[in-house]
């Protein structure tokens, strides 16, 4: 790097700008001081929270059609609920959502999601 | 057996099952029985309580309503598909303006910062679903505690202004909503909602670029973000992208199946008894929250303490809020905090000098500048415009 700095002022101001633009970036990506004064992108790279779903029949199953879409927080937050409930969840996400689930492999989804989140008495 | 009681549920939610019945003895609450939630820190952000990572829901924990106006960091953030934006570009960023208008127009930021008059208002913004995880019985959902909501001083134009440069056309009855969010999957139907045209047109609904003096957090919907003060965040679209006019109602999921209530004043039905018609939810309903004392909390006896929490309604003001340490039967007025206006929340404290060891369970209950009070229970089920009288157990020794 420092060879470079030989050169003309030219190349010396080409490559301030670049770092600066880089730091800037950086910043704005990482910190909570994304001013934005000095670049019109704004950017964040969002972090990873991996969760390790609790195991369960067609455990398979679910990790494919429904981790897709979003996060399987949204099942381990949930109080156990009965099997009514949760067909009706699964069924919203394919007839709403357009999740592609043959009725089968909802059948499978819901068996997980009641071996999980079901009624504590029936488990 | 395991329904939780009431308002227990928010602060054991995180708990394992085998101790939330322990959890709800005095002689648990000794032990500090609010396990922490698991936090997470997103960029521009601060720890909030993590419900969900794709899409980000992340709650604001109670102690930044000690402030005033919630700090940028630790405002709370609810998408609701996972492609949201993380990048914008505010040189080629335009909000489009169309449908039903003779004009349309397509605005960068710098557009709206520099051609129309800038205007500012503090204004709560909560979640329609905040405090679900208190419904009894338990409703599917996000499980938030009492953190969905958070104030802030916000800065931008008149919505009216943007529409008044499109020029609306005649026999207009609604305007659309779109963000920068989008679905994983293409066919999933784009998060989009719409306001009355009289609404949009009051002159008090805006069009943010600043929260508490600084620019969005991307999270809270870099560049711009619609702030429609006294309703319920679910209007107040992120990311703003998109302006339809319309000459008729919005069809989609997000107006017609979600976020609707039961058609009564209280938004209230049973699970045996399902309301039969249900509209948008939209006006925030009066409540009040504490925010000090939290579940368990220790205090000691003769010694002061001072009990603090918020207050909002929908837009006409909090005239009053009383708290009771006896079971509810005597009410004590709490002292008001700063008027920040009536789209705000209000702060309150009440001093309490506990003269007696044992366990107390405070209460507390607003009324608005309208007249409109809180009631003694509450169920729909969606869990949506939560407006309980709260309570709170505290140990006392």
């Amino acid at each position: 790097m420092r060879r470079n700095w030989v050169k003309t002022s030219i190349v010396l101001a080409t490559l301030g700008m670049a770092l600066w633009v880089s730091a800037s970036a950086q910043q704005s990506g990482s910190s909570g001081a994304a001013k934005g004064a000095t670049t019109p992108v704004h950017e964040i790279t969002l972090p990873q929270y991996p969760l390790e779903m609790p195991s369960g029949p067609n455990l398979a199953v679910f990790q494919q059609h429904c981790l897709l879409c979003h996060s399987g927080r949204y099942v381990t937050m949930q109080p156990r609920f009965s099997r009514t409930v949760w067909e009706k969840e699964v069924k919203k996400m394919v007839d709403v959502y357009g999740a592609p689930i043959t009725p089968p492999e909802q059948t499978q989804i819901v068996e997980y999601l009641m071996a999980i989140r079901g009624p504590a008495d029936t488990k | 057996m395991l329904a939780a009681v009431g308002g227990y549920a928010a602060a054991v939610r995180f708990l394992g099952e085998g101790e939330l019945l322990s959890s709800l003895l005095p002689s648990a609450w000794a032990e500090g029985l609010a396990s922490a939630p698991q936090m997470a820190r997103y960029p521009q952000k601060t720890d909030l309580i993590l419900l969900t990572d794709r899409p980000p829901q992340l709650e604001t924990p109670l102690r930044y309503f000690e402030s005033e106006l919630t700090p940028n960091d630790a405002f709370f953030v609810r998408w609701h598909l996972a492609g949201i934006p993380t990048s914008v570009n505010t040189r080629t960023f335009r909000l489009e303006v169309g449908g039903r208008v003779k004009n349309p127009l397509q605005l960068s930021l710098h557009d709206l910062q520099t051609k129309f008059e800038a205007v500012s208002v503090v204004a709560l913004c909560q979640c329609a679903g905040n405090s679900r995880s208190l419904f009894e019985p338990r409703v599917a959902g996000g499980q938030w505690g009492n953190g969905a909501m958070s104030n802030a001083r916000w800065k931008g134009v008149r919505l009216k202004d943007v529409l008044d440069a499109a020029g609306v056309e005649p026999a207009t009855v609604e305007v659309g909503f779109r963000g920068l969010d989008t679905a994983p999957l293409p066919q999933t139907p784009r998060f989009e909602k719409s306001l009355p045209i009289d609404r949009a047109r009051d002159g008090e609904v805006l069009i943010a670029y600043e929260m508490n003096g600084a620019p969005l957090p991307m999270l809270n919907g870099f560049p711009i973000r619609l702030v429609v003060p006294g309703w319920y965040a679910t209007y107040w679209v992120k990311s703003l992208s998109e302006i339809t006019v319309l000459d008729q109602p919005l069809k989609t999921f997000w107006m017609d199946t979600a976020y609707r209530i039961p058609n009564n004043a209280g938004a209230e039905e049973t699970p045996q008894q399902l309301s039969k018609v249900t509209v948008p939810i939209t006006r925030m309903s009066v409540r009040s929250i504490f925010v000090k004392p939290t579940l368990g909390e220790h205090l000691s006896v003769g010694r002061s303490y001072t009990i603090e929490g918020v207050a909002n309604d929908g837009g006409s003001g909090i005239r009053k809020v009383e708290v009771s340490t006896d079971e509810g039967k005597t009410w004590s007025d709490a002292k008001l905090g700063t008027d920040l206006g009536k789209y705000s929340w209000r702060q309150w404290s009440a001093p309490w000098k506990p003269t007696d060891k044992g366990t107390y369970r405070l209460q507390v209950r607003a009324i608005s500048n309208d007249g409109r009070q809180q009631v003694t229970s509450q169920w729909n089920r969606s869990g949506y415009q939560r407006d309980v009288i709260e309570h709170v157990e505290v140990v006392v020794a």
